[in-house]
């Protein structure tokens, strides 16, 4: 009587810990693909003033996560899917933040980021 | 007797040309004396400055990259810092009270004794880049909309308009106030401009050296100084913008400029240090 009271505890553990981290994993699962990743190239980014002045302007847009890289001459972000804006309102973001965009890419995955070197 | 006052003429022009001469030498080798000369690289510890400011024997700098503001000694150990500033750019001190522009939230705040309260601007900025307190009047370098707010108690005066003819600016960086006169760097017109606390202009200065952007700019009692951060120089002026030396080879992208018992402090935002000059 002892051992099955022993044996079906244990299982009753294994179970909700498998319950658990299942359902975590689909959260985060869910969370990612809620998200559109966005990676911009951009003429004349060289500066501070002008790194963190489209830093801010891509923030005000709704971009999460904005990441520059000076020395790329890249920014990357995400925003949410329902949120996503067009090549077109990005372009004039860039624009107004007083750089030229070049090449604009959307993905469902995060981008791989070589490490600014300063 | 015309043989003696012949003498003594002549005896009275050499003596005259002797004194002139010796003042003439006196002369040179003060002006040389005033030149500013190189004394060491201070490395800063995972700090990217881009202002700097002087209090007693300490110094402050924005730390950009980091969102915080540090107090360092002369040699460069960090003293205190205070995080959750967004994007801090050229700070001004006035007694104990350190501004600081946020450049992402349009706020200029003031650090006090560990405590921040917010400084009221009476016209919205886009993007602060710098700041100078003289009394009651600020001047707000505010870089998107290319102009300067001056905020003298409750009068606000406007000084310039995106351009680039005379009193025009193109994305101002940074702006100090000294005896009644307003220098801006000018960044992307690759001057500095100086207007007075009307906004009228006055002069311009560093047209001449190919400075590649005028991020900085230092007014002291007699000199100009401005950094031009791709150029990788510190370009000195008298107050008319006469240059007087051109200072490279020490720089890394160079952003600001602060004197300390007649010595110059030179943040560089990419090498993450300091130069220090002296005369």
């Amino acid at each position: 009587m002892k051992t099955l009271l022993k044996t079906g505890i244990i299982t009753l553990l294994t179970f909700a810990t498998f319950i658990l981290s299942t359902t975590n994993v689909n959260a985060q699962t869910k969370s990612e693909t809620d998200k559109t990743y966005i990676k911009i190239e951009v003429d004349g980014l060289s500066c501070p003033f002008c790194a963190y002045g489209l830093e801010k302007k891509l923030k005000q847009a709704g971009a999460k996560d904005v990441l520059i890289q000076l020395k790329e001459g890249e920014a990357t972000m995400s925003v949410s899917k329902d949120q996503q804006p067009t090549e077109d309102e990005l372009q004039k973001i860039v624009k107004d933040a007083g750089f030229t965009p070049k090449e604009i890419t959307f993905s469902t995955t995060p981008f791989k980021m070589k490490k600014d070197e300063k | 007797m015309k043989n003696k006052v012949v003498f003594i003429l002549t005896a009275a022009f050499l003596g005259t040309f002797f004194l002139f001469s010796c003042r003439g030498k006196q002369e040179k080798k003060t002006e040389i004396s005033t030149q500013w000369k190189f004394v060491k690289s201070i490395d800063l510890n995972n700090v990217n400055p881009i202002g700097i400011v002087a209090q007693g024997d300490f110094l402050w700098l924005s730390d950009v990259d980091n969102n915080r503001i540090v107090k360092i000694d002369l040699d460069g150990k960090i003293i205190e810092a205070f995080d959750g500033f967004q994007r801090p750019m050229h700070i001004a001190i006035q007694k104990d009270k350190i501004y600081v522009p946020e450049y992402t939230s349009d706020s200029l705040k003031i650090l006090e004794d560990g405590k921040v309260s917010i400084y009221k601007l009476k016209e919205k900025p886009d993007a602060i880049a710098g700041v100078s307190i003289d009394g009651n009047t600020a001047a707000v370098a505010d870089f998107y909309n290319n102009r300067i707010i001056l905020q003298q108690n409750h009068k606000v005066t406007i000084i310039g308009k995106e351009g680039h003819k005379d009193g025009e600016l193109y994305y101002p960086t940074d702006v100090e106030i000294s005896n009644d006169l307003i220098y801006v760097a000018d960044a992307y017109n690759n001057r500095v401009q100086v207007f007075d606390l009307n906004g009228n202009y006055v002069r311009m200065i560093g047209w001449n050296e190919g400075i590649k952007v005028a991020t900085g700019v230092k007014v002291t009692d007699s000199q100009v100084i401005v950094a031009d951060f791709d150029g990788n120089r510190v370009l000195v002026y008298d107050l008319n913008g006469k240059l007087l030396q051109i200072l490279s080879d020490k720089f890394n992208q160079p952003t600001d400029i602060e004197i300390v018992n007649n010595k110059m402090y030179v943040v560089n935002y990419k090498r993450s240090s300091i130069s220090v000059f002296y005369k």
